[in-house]
C-alpha cells in the first residue's frame, strides 16, 4: 500500500537521525602526559593527616587481578575502620574496565592494580585516566625505576623445567631451544591471550636486547646470525614458535603438565615462578633455570594508580603505602617480589635484585610503539 | 495561477486526509503497532551497533596512532588491507576463515546425521524406552558448548601437553592419536554433537507429522522400503534438513570455546579465534573487520535460508483432521538397537557428566587411584584448599550461592523479557504475513543472533557506556546484562512465536473477532491457553541459553554481579580443575532441573521452542 510505504518512509526519516547522531560523543579524549606526580607546591599530608582523610572518606573499591587480596583488604579494613570491596578482574577486562569507567566518570575504583605496561601506558596512563602516587616516606627508598608509573608487585616467569630425573639446569644458551631435542617439548602461554606474554616478545625485538641475542648466537654456533626478519630478536621468535612451540592457556595447567611425574620426555615451559609454591601439594617435581645466556625469562611489573573517576583518592594512598609496605606479607612467596627492598623475600634465596640480571624487564614506552608490529608477525608465524 | 496553486493545495489536503485515514486504520489492528514499536527498537538494538562496529574498522585506533604517524581516531583503510590483500593476510584470515568453514561443515554433516537418525528411530520406529531417549537427546544443548570440550579433552589428552594422561589413555593402555584429541575432527565432533538436538527437533518434528497415508499409498504400489525412504520421506525431510543445516552452520561459525580448548595445542586457527586475540590485543581494529564479515557471512545464510525454505504458508497442525503414523516394526533388531542408540547417548549425555564428577574429587592431577579422591574441593573448609589459595569447597563457599542466584535472576529476567517481546512480535510477524514491515521485523529480529557474542558485547559495552537520550549510562549495572541478553536471545524466542502462530489457525481468533472480543482478551483467553506449551518454550530457550552464557557476559560484568559461567571461567583460568568441573556439573544439574520442572508443571519443552 503505498500510503504505508510512506509512513515507513517517513518514520525511518525520523529515526535515522536518531540512530546516527545517537553515538553520543566518541571518547576523544585529548592525549595528556603521562601520569606525573603531584605538583611539589601543594604541601602534603603526613601520615596521620592522610589516616584522618581516608576515614573521612570511608571506603575503598580495589580492582585487583590477585585474589589474595580479598584477605588484606579486609585486614587493611578493619586496622582504619573502612569499608573495603575487591574486584578480580584479569588484565585485558580490567584496562578495558578503568579506561570505560574514567572516560565516564563512574562512581567505580578507587585504586587499580594492573599489569601489561604496553596498554597501561596508551590506555590508561596517556590519556590521563590514572596518576601514580608514591608515598613520601618511600620516595627515597624504593629504586627510581620502580615509580613513576608506580610499581607494586614484580612477577618473574622464567624458564621452568622437570625435574624429576634431574634438577640440574638442562640449558645454558636460550638458542638451544630452537634445536631438535627439544622440538615439540617446549610450553608457553598463548602471547595473544595474556599481554605480558607479547610484551616479552616485544622487548626481545628491542635493539640492545636483539644485539644480546645475536652475540648469545654467535657464543652457541660459533658464526654470526643470519637474518630473514628485522632483526634477531624476530629471528629468536620465529625459530622458537618454528620448533613446534605448544601454546598453553594456564599458567597452573602448564605447570601441572610440565611437572607431572613418570614422564620419559624431558618438559620445558616458560611460565610464571610462583606456580612452584603449590608443587608440593600436586606432587611435582618443577625446578627452574637461573642464568641463561642472555636471559632465563623475564619478569613484569604490576602497577599501582588511583584512577581520575577515584571518589576515595586519600583511603587510595593510605592502601597503596600499606600495600609497599606491611600489606605485601600476602605476596612474600617464591615468584612474587615486592620493588620496596625493605620487603625481603623469605621464599627465595634469590633475591629480586639478583633475577633482575637475569630477566628482561619491561620498558612501558617500547612497547607501547613496537607491540603492534610483533603481533602481526606472531600471527604470521602462527 | 491561482487555480493551480488551488488545486495543488486541495490535493495535498487530500493526500494528507487519505494517509491520516490509511495510518488509523494501519494503527487499528493491534499487530502493525506491536510491529511499528518493535521495528524501531531493534533498529536502534542491532543496527546501530552494526553501524558503530563498520564506523570503528575505519578509525585509527589510540594504540596505534604513534607508530602510524596518524592521529587517533581518523580514518585510515588500514584495517581492510591488513585483513584482506596483505600477505599477513593469509594466516590473519583466510586459513582461519577457510578452518571455520571446515570444522563448520563437518560439526553440520555429524549434526544432521546423528540428530536426524535419532530423530527417524524415535519418531518411526517401535524402539524401546522413547520417552528416556527423548529428553536424553536434548542434554548435549543444555551442556555449554565448552563444557563437552573439556570433556573430550579430558578424556583423549595425550602427551602432546604433557601431564598425566587423558583418562582413556589411562585406561587402555595406548596414547591416543593427535589427529583425535585436538585439531579439526574433535572440533567438528564436538561442536556438531552439541548442536545435534537442533537436528533432532526440526528433522524429529517434520517426521513426527508426516502422514503415513503418504507412504502407505507407496506401499500398496509395492514399492521397495528403500525406495520410499529415498523418494518420498527424505524429500519432505528436505526443507527441515536446510534449517538445520542453516541454524547448525551459524551457531558452528561463532563458536569460541570448543576451538579454544581442543585448536590451542595444535595452533589450529579459526575465525573466532582469530577475532578474541585481535579483540583482546592493542589492535582490535582488524577485529571488528573480521566480525564484520563474519556477520556479512552470516546475513548471506540467513538470506539463503529465506530462499530456500521460505515463510512456510500453511503449517497448521491445530485443526480437525488427525494424522495416522505407522510405525516400522524392528521386530528382532527391536532390542539391539535400542540398546546401541541408548548406549551413544548415554556416552554423549551423561559421560560428560561423569567426567566432570571424577574430575572434580581428585587430589593430584591425572591420578585416579581411588586414595586420590577427596571431597575437600565440595565440602572443605578454606583450611583445607591452601593449594587453591584458600579457597573455600565449593558448597561452603559464599561466592557460589552469590554467583548462582545472580545467573538465575540474570536468565529469568532475560528469559521474561526476551520470551514476551519475542512472543508478541511473532504473533505480529505471523498476522502482519506478506507485509513489507514483518519482514523487516523478523529479519531485524534475528539479526542478533548472527553478531559474534564478543563484538556483540564490546559494542555494546561502550555505546551505553554514556548517556544515549534519555537512558542513563548503564555501565556497570544489571539492566546492561539484561538488555545484551534479551537482545541476543530475542531470535529464539520469537521463531517460537512465529512457529506457535502459524500452527494456530486463523479461524480461532476470527472467531473471537467477530464476537466483539478485544484484542487482550482474544490473547490471554484463546490464543495463549491453546498454544501454552509453545509460547512457554519461546520462555524456556532463551533461559537455559542464558544459564550457560559466557562470552557475551564476560566483558559487561560487574564484580556484584558475577553469575556461575564467569566464576568457572575464572577457576578454569586459574587453573583449579577441581572447582571448574564441580561448577559445570552444577550448571548442567541445574538447568535440566529447571527444565524438567517446567515441562512436568506446564507441558513446555525445548523441542516445542526450536519448531517441531
Amino acid at each position: 500500500m503505498k500510503a504505508n510505504r510512506i509512513l515507513v518512509l517517513l518514520l525511518l526519516l525520523v529515526a535515522l537521525p536518531g540512530i546516527l547522531f545517537a553515538n553520543g560523543k566518541t571518547e576523544t579524549p585529548a592525549p595528556v602526559a603521562p601520569a606525573a606526580q603531584p605538583p611539589a607546591a601543594v604541601a602534603e599530608p603526613t601520615f596521620d593527616e592522610l589516616v584522618k582523610l581516608a576515614q573521612a572518606e570511608g571506603s575503598l573499591m580495589i580492582y585487583t587481578p590477585s585474589s589474595r587480596h580479598a584477605k588484606v583488604g579486609a585486614e587493611f579494613g578493619a586496622k582504619y575502620g573502612l569499608k573495603i570491596e575487591v574486584v578480580q578482574l584479569k588484565d585485558a577486562e580490567m584496562i578495558e574496565k578503568v579506561s570505560k569507567e574514567a572516560a565516564a566518570k563512574l562512581d567505580a575504583a578507587d585504586v587499580v592494580f594492573c599489569q601489561d605496561g604496553g596498554r597501561v601506558y596508551s590506555e590508561l596512563m596517556e590519556p590521563g585516566y590514572v596518576t601514580s602516587y608514591t608515598p613520601p616516606s618511600l620516595r627515597d627508598v624504593i629504586p627510581q625505576q620502580y615509580q613513576n608509573p608506580q610499581v607494586w608487585d614484580l612477577c618473574t616467569k622464567q624458564f621452568i623445567f622437570n625435574s624429576e630425573k634431574s634438577s640440574e639446569q638442562p640449558i645454558k644458551n636460550i638458542w638451544e631451544l630452537t634445536e631438535p631435542q627439544w622440538k615439540g617439548n617446549v610450553q608457553m602461554k598463548d602471547a595473544f591471550g595474556e599481554g605480558v606474554n607479547m610484551n616479552f616478545l616485544t622487548m626481545l625485538t628491542k635493539p640492545e636486547n636483539a644485539a644480546k641475542l645475536a652475540s648469545a648466537y654467535k657464543n652457541r654456533y660459533g658464526k654470526e646470525i643470519v637474518l630473514t626478519t628485522p632483526n634477531a630478536g624476530y629471528e629468536w621468535i620465529k625459530a622458537f614458535y618454528g620448533n613446534d612451540l605448544l601454546l598453553g592457556k594456564s599458567d597452573t595447567t602448564m605447570a601441572e603438565s610440565i611437572g607431572a611425574k613418570g614422564q620419559s620426555v624431558q618438559l620445558m615451559g616458560l611460565f610464571t615462578l610462583n606456580k612452584l609454591r603449590t608443587a608440593k601439594d600436586k606432587n611435582l617435581d618443577l625446578q627452574t633455570c637461573y642464568e641463561v645466556e642472555p636471559f632465563s625469562g623475564f619478569y613484569y611489573p604490576i602497577y599501582c594508580f588511583i584512577p581520575s573517576n577515584s571518589r576515595s583518592p586519600n583511603a587510595a594512598k593510605l592502601f597503596i603505602e600499606y600495600s609497599l609496605t606491611e600489606g605485601y606479607a600476602a605476596w612474600n612467596t617464591l615468584g612474587d617480589y615486592s620493588p620496596n627492598p625493605q620487603n625481603i623475600n623469605t621464599e627465595d634465596p634469590v633475591q629480586i635484585s639478583q633475577w633482575a640480571d637475569w630477566l628482561i624487564y619491561e620498558d612501558p614506552a617500547w612497547v607501547a610503539e613496537a607491540r603492534v608490529d610483533v603481533e602481526e608477525f606472531v600471527n604470521t608465524i602462527m | 495561477m491561482g487555480l493551480v496553486f488551488k488545486n495543488a493545495v486541495e490535493k495535498g489536503i487530500d493526500v494528507i486526509m487519505d494517509m491520516r485515514y490509511r495510518l488509523k486504520g494501519f494503527l487499528r489492528k493491534p499487530h502493525n503497532v506491536i510491529l511499528l514499536v518493535v521495528f524501531i527498537v531493534l533498529c536502534y538494538l542491532t543496527l546501530v551497533p552494526m553501524v558503530t562496529m563498520v564506523r570503528d574498522t575505519f578509525l585509527v585506533h589510540t594504540a596505534e596512532a604513534k607508530r602510524l604517524k596518524l592521529p587517533a581516531n581518523s580514518y585510515t583503510l588500514l584495517h581492510w588491507k591488513k585483513v584482506l590483500v596483505e600477505a599477513s593476510s593469509l594466516n590473519v584470515f583466510y586459513k582461519p576463515f577457510l578452518n571455520s568453514l571446515a570444522t563448520s561443515l563437518g560439526a553440520c554433516l555429524i549434526a544432521i546425521v546423528f540428530g536426524g537418525s535419532f530423530a527417524w528411530f524415535i519418531t518411526r520406529t517401535n524402539m524401546r524406552w522413547k520417552g528416556l531417549l527423548s529428553s536424553l537427546c536434548i542434554f548435549p544443548y543444555i551442556m555449554p558448548s565448552w563444557t563437552l570440550a573439556l570433556a573430550w579433552y579430558n578424556l583423549f589428552k595425550n602427551s602432546l601437553v604433557g601431564g598425566a594422561p587423558g583418562l582413556i589413555s589411562a585406561i587402555i593402555g595406548v596414547e591416543t592419536p593427535n589427529w583425535l584429541a585436538y585439531g579439526p575432527i574433535p572440533i567438528a565432533l564436538v561442536t556438531g554433537l552439541h548442536y545435534a538436538p537442533f537436528a533432532y527437533i526440526m528433522i524429529g518434528g517434520i517426521l513426527r507429522n508426516m502422514d503415513a497415508n503418504l507412504e502407505e499409498a507407496a506401499l500398496m504400489l509395492n514399492t521397495s522400503r528403500f525406495r520410499i525412504m529415498y523418494r518420498i520421506t527424505v524429500p519432505i525431510v528436505i526443507p527441515a534438513v536446510m534449517s538445520t543445516f542453516l541454524l547448525v552452520f551459524s551457531s558452528a561459525m561463532s563458536s569460541f570455546a570448543v576451538p579454544t580448548f581442543l585448536g590451542l595445542p595444535v595452533r589450529y586457527q579459526v575465525l573466532t579465534t582469530q577475532l578474541y586475540r585481535t579483540l583482546n590485543g592493542l589492535n582490535p581494529g582488524q577485529g571488528y573487520a573480521i566480525a564484520l564479515l563474519m556477520i556479512i557471512l552470516g546475513v548471506s545464510i540467513l538470506a539463503l535460508n529465506q530462499k530456500v525454505v521460505g515463510l512456510r504458508k500453511n503449517y497448521t497442525t491445530v485443526t480437525g483432521k488427525s494424522s495416522n503414523i505407522a510405525m516400522v516394526n524392528l521386530k528382532k533388531m527391536r532390542t539391539p538397537t535400542s540398546i546401541i542408540i541408548a548406549a551413544i547417548l548415554l556416552c554423549v549425555s551423561i559421560l560428560p557428566l561423569v567426567s566432570f564428577a571424577v574430575e572434580s574429587l581428585i587430589l593430584h592431577p591425572g591420578d585416579y587411584s581411588l586414595g586420590n579422591f577427596t571431597t575437600q574441593f565440595w565440602f572443605g573448609t578454606a583450611a583445607q584448599n591452601s593449594m587453591a589459595n584458600s579457597e573455600p569447597g565449593m558448597l561452603r563457599n559464599p561466592k557460589l550461592y552469590s554467583s548462582l542466584w545472580n545467573s538465575l535472576k540474570l536468565s529469568i529476567v532475560c528469559a521474561v523479557s526476551a520470551g514476551t517481546v519475542g512472543f508478541l512480535a511473532g504473533y505480529a510477524i505471523v498476522r502482519g504475513r506478506g507485509s513489507k514491515l514483518a519482514d523487516y521485523v523478523n529479519n531485524l529480529a534475528f539479526f542478533p543472533y548472527l553478531m559474534p557474542s564478543m563484538a556483540f558485547s564490546a559494542i555494546y559495552l561502550s555505546m551505553f557506556a554514556v548517556q544515549r537520550g534519555p537512558i542513563p549510562p548503564l555501565y556497570g549495572t544489571f539492566a546492561l546484562l539484561v538488555l545484551a541478553g534479551t537482545v541476543k536471545y530475542l531470535p529464539f524466542a520469537s521463531r517460537s512465536g512465529i512457529n506457535a502462530m502459524f500452527q494456530l489457525s486463523k479461524e480461532i481468533e476470527e472467531a473471537g473477532l467477530i464476537l466483539g472480543v478485544g484484542w487482550f482478551k482474544r490473547m490471554t483467553r484463546l490464543v495463549i491457553p491453546i498454544q501454552k506449551s509453545s509460547f512457554i518454550s519461546g520462555y524456556l530457550l532463551p533461559f537455559t541459553s542464558c544459564m550457560r552464557e559466557l562470552s557475551l557476559f564476560i566483558l559487561l560484568m560487574t564484580p556484584n554481579n558475577q553469575v556461575l559461567t564467569t566464576l568457572l571461567y575464572y577457576y578454569n583460568e586459574k587453573g583449579w580443575n577441581q572447582y571448574s568441573n564441580g561448577i559445570n556439573l552444577l550448571i548442567v544439574l541445574i538447568v535440566i532441573s529447571i527444565n524438567f520442572i517446567v515441562n512436568k508443571v506446564t507441558g513446555a519443552s525445548i523441542d516445542k521452542g526450536i519448531g517441531g
